[in-house]
């Protein structure tokens, strides 16, 4: 009788280790899988012998949400340090190279040059070339600025549809999870894709997870919408198509509540979505906010004046829509940027007179200032380079300093946008090693260490082998004994 | 039981992110040691980059500005030589009109040397430089004087115009003997005079405006930088001149040739000192001009160096920096090989 009950439980045993191979086994195979979770298979002890009751799957809660957090907190400002850069490089270019600064300091050398020998017509040419290129400068600066919107709105827009797609997937595996754990069955592979899933969500949107009974999970962003309880909700946001600059983007709704964007270089937006929102409705509209003044303080330095001082200042070398008047003072038009052009009057491609510049009177004879015509006037030309550089008021909204000349604004410009990358620059430094550092974390506390696992299966084997031994000698302890019987 | 785990992915997940990690800054190092500035000058300065853009620009305005006083200076410096040419002739006619007063009174000698200085006072003040008439004050594309000895001239037909009126007959008519001492005192104080110390010299003779060139010649100084044909010295030679050179054509008695002589040295010697004058003053304005140059470079030169300060990098501790990074990155490839041969997989046979 006890020798059957060894055989019994020599024969579990075999079981046994057989089954902790094959999780040894997947551990090893999977080792190199970020989002695999490890398996142990636990043994109790029950009359007769061991008995595998159940395999544990490694989890660490605080450790996962903390990567959750890290992955969200990373993605937001990788999106914002990305856009960022190429923002500089479609408004400022290469060095700054197109931005409107270096051209209106070209355009101020253009008119020194001028002014140094106000009777050379090719000079005059060139400081209106000098002008062309400020206005193309700005255009282009403002068409990038729009374009740059339109891409963010597109980015969200996919973002919104990937992120639908994702909570649609974690459903299906919710659901798996919820029935396999009531049904007892091993749910392991499929809460090894909810994880995965999960960390996919929180590169869009920082969520925060409760497990509810039955391994139930509800996911809350972390504004406090609900994004799944049973079913996901839904995450809607009407796109679109084309950016001018008066529009104004739709939010992200998830659950009906509106996404809160991101705010500042180093962004409070976790996930990208904040931080394409932040891009889109804030960054760019303050770059555009920039370049409209930019384009309203040229016009009025430019400005023609009335020698005699009764009549109003009329729009000079550069003119826009709403010409040919000047534009309010201190106040900002929307979309300045992109409609500034240089005055017909001026633009010998146009039919115009370069020497006006010289001589005033674009605006009719009561604003010509050298009136005898001399050649080598220069008192108006030296004029315009002095109003450059005179402090002139800006409007609030561009958040600059609003007592500047234009040239100094147009500087302040450059130096707001590389200030917001350098806190973007920092903060990803940061983000990311933060982001790194607790995928390791999370990693050594629930990965597969492959080392570790064929010491296991060291064991594994001998206890085989032993097992196998033990049958062998049950074996020949038995037939010793049908031998004795015959 | 485990005390301490390390998970396979982690170990190599780190060693790749490590080598990456020095990758990325080698490259920056590398781009900073060849340079000398920072790899993202933008994000190293931040706020400041605007200001280091603007002082960038200033040094090609700067550079613009001494171009431009070099061409104030040309200007100047020719306008310089002129008027010592101006002087000069201005004293030999000094010279002769002296030697004519005193006894000797060679009445052609003296016309001939008044028309040699008409002449090449004419020449010199239609001047022209880079295509722009030196003496023309801003009005540089019109000839500032016209020539006196041309009988269509405005100068000339006015001159006739006033010599008539005073006597009633031209100035070679024979009864030019018999005009006094007192009416040609009167002729020249009352007639000639206002012709070019008055208002009378931009009528006919002179096309010049009184405004003279104004440069700019440093960011916020400007600086009149030339010289026109209606200083009172260039008017006064012209007269003493034009009006010698004229009246001793015709039969004019002695005593007239005494009231004009005398009337003409005071007149050559106030515009021999006025042209010194003048040439003074433009020296003060070159002066100017060389000096703000100067400061302009030396501007320059701070502005250089105020950028190199912020945005440049010790090339010495970037080349140190690419070294020991290359070291590092070695060590770090020889352990990522090591470490991936070290498995216990190597010790079960």
């Amino acid at each position: 009788m006890s020798l059957t009950s060894a055989l019994s439980i020599a024969q579990t045993a075999l079981f046994n280790t057989s089954r902790q191979t094959s999780v040894v086994s997947r551990n090893v195979s999977e080792a190199s899988n970020p989002d695999y979770a490890h398996r142990s298979a636990l043994l109790s002890s029950m009359a007769p012998g061991a008995r595998v009751v159940q395999i544990r799957r490694a989890a660490d809660e605080v450790l996962f949400r903390q990567n959750l957090f890290a992955i969200s907190a990373w993605q937001g400002q990788k999106a914002m340090s990305g856009g960022l850069d190429t923002m500089r490089l479609t408004v400022n270019g290469v060095e700054d190279a197109n931005a409107p600064a270096t051209a209106i300091s070209k355009l101020q050398e253009a008119l020194q040059l001028y002014a140094a020998t106000p009777s050379n017509a090719t000079l005059a040419e060139s400081a209106v070339q000098a002008a062309h290129q400020v206005v193309r400068s700005l255009n282009d600066g403002a068409g990038a600025v729009q374009n740059f919107r339109a891409d963010a709105d597109r980015d969200i827009a996919t973002a919104v549809d990937d992120l639908n797609h994702l909570l649609g997937e974690f459903e299906t595996v919710n659901t798996e999870i919820v029935n396999g754990t009531r049904s007892g069955r091993d749910v392991s592979d499929a809460l090894d894709r909810r994880d995965a899933l999960l960390k996919k969500i929180s590169e869009y949107v920082a969520i925060s997870t409760t497990t509810r009974s039955g391994n139930d999970m509800v996911i809350v962003t972390a504004d406090g919408a609900t994004l799944f309880e049973t079913i996901p909700r839904p995450v809607t946001f009407t796109p679109n198509t084309s950016y001018g600059p008066g529009t104004t983007g739709n939010s992200v709704y998830v659950d009906g509540v509106p996404l809160v964007p991101g705010a500042g270089g180093n962004t409070s937006a976790k996930g990208s979505i904040a931080a394409a929102l932040q891009l889109r409705d804030e960054t760019a509209l303050q770059m555009q906010r920039q370049l409209d003044e930019v384009a309203r303080g040229l016009i009025t330095a430019f400005a023609e004046t009335d020698p005699s001082g009764t009549l109003p200042d009329m729009a000079g070398l550069f003119s826009w829509a709403g010409g040919p008047g000047i534009p309010p003072a201190g106040t900002l038009i929307d979309g300045l940027a992109g409609a500034i052009r240089v005055n017909a009057a001026f633009d010998k491609s146009a039919g115009g007179d370069p020497s006006l510049l010289r001589d005033g009177g674009a605006n009719g004879a009561a604003y010509l200032h050298n009136t005898t015509g001399a050649a080598s006037y220069s008192d108006l030309l030296l004029s315009y380079s002095e109003r450059l550089d005179e402090p002139m008021a800006f409007d609030p909204l561009t958040g600059l300093d609003t007592n500047r000349s234009v040239t100094a604004f147009s500087f302040d410009s450059v130096g707001w946008l590389e200030a917001t990358r350098k806190q973007a620059a920092s903060g990803a430094e940061g983000k990311e090693a933060l982001a790194v550092r607790t995928a390791t974390a999370l990693s050594n506390a629930t990965g597969v260490n492959v080392d570790n696992e064929m010491a296991l299966l060291l064991d594994l084997e001998n206890a085989y082998e032993a097992s196998a031994r033990l049958i062998s000698v049950i074996d020949e302890m038995l037939s010793t004994l049908m031998q004795a019987t015959r | 039981m485990k005390t301490s785990f390390i998970s396979s992915l982690a170990m190599s997940q780190t060693l790749r992110y490590q080598t990456m990690r020095m990758q990325a800054e080698l490259a920056e190092s590398l781009k900073e040691s060849q340079t000398g500035r920072y790899a993202d000058v933008g994000t190293a300065l931040g706020a400041h980059a605007g200001r280091n853009l603007s002082m960038n620009r200033n040094i090609d305005r700067l550079n613009g500005l001494v171009d431009a006083n070099a061409i104030a200076a040309n200007r100047l410096t020719a306008t310089q030589d002129a008027m010592t040419q101006l002087g000069d002739i201005g004293q030999s006619l000094l010279a002769s009109l002296t030697a004519a007063k005193s006894d000797i009174d060679q009445v052609a000698v003296s016309r001939a040397e008044a028309e040699r200085v008409l002449k090449t006072m004419t020449g010199i003040l239609n001047s022209n430089l880079n295509g722009e008439y030196l003496f023309a004050g801003i009005n540089t594309d019109v000839k500032p004087v016209t020539d006196f000895q041309d009988p269509a001239s405005p100068a000339k037909t006015a001159f006739d115009a006033a010599f008539m009126a005073k006597f009633g007959f031209s100035q070679d008519d024979p009864a030019a003997a018999s005009i006094s001492a007192a009416d040609m005192d009167d002729f020249l104080t009352n007639y000639v005079e206002p012709q070019f110390i008055g208002a009378g010299w931009e009528t006919n003779w002179s096309s010049a405006s009184d405004q003279k060139i104004t440069s700019r010649i440093t960011m916020n100084e400007t600086a009149e930088t030339s010289l026109t044909a209606n200083e009172a010295g260039i008017r006064k030679l012209a007269m003493v001149a034009a009006t010698v050179s004229d009246l001793l054509n015709g039969p004019l008695s002695e005593e007239a040739r005494e009231v004009l002589y005398d009337k003409s040295l005071t007149l050559v010697g106030e515009a021999v000192a006025d042209i010194a004058n003048a040439q003074a003053q433009a020296g003060i304005v070159e002066n100017r001009v060389s000096e703000a140059s100067e400061r302009l470079s030396s501007q320059v030169d701070l502005f250089k160096s105020l950028i190199k300060d912020s945005e440049g990098i010790d090339p010495y501790e970037a080349a140190t920096r690419v070294n020991d990074l290359r070291a590092q990155l070695d060590a770090s490839y020889a352990l990522t090989a090591r470490l991936q041969q070290l498995s216990i997989l190597n010790y079960l046979r």
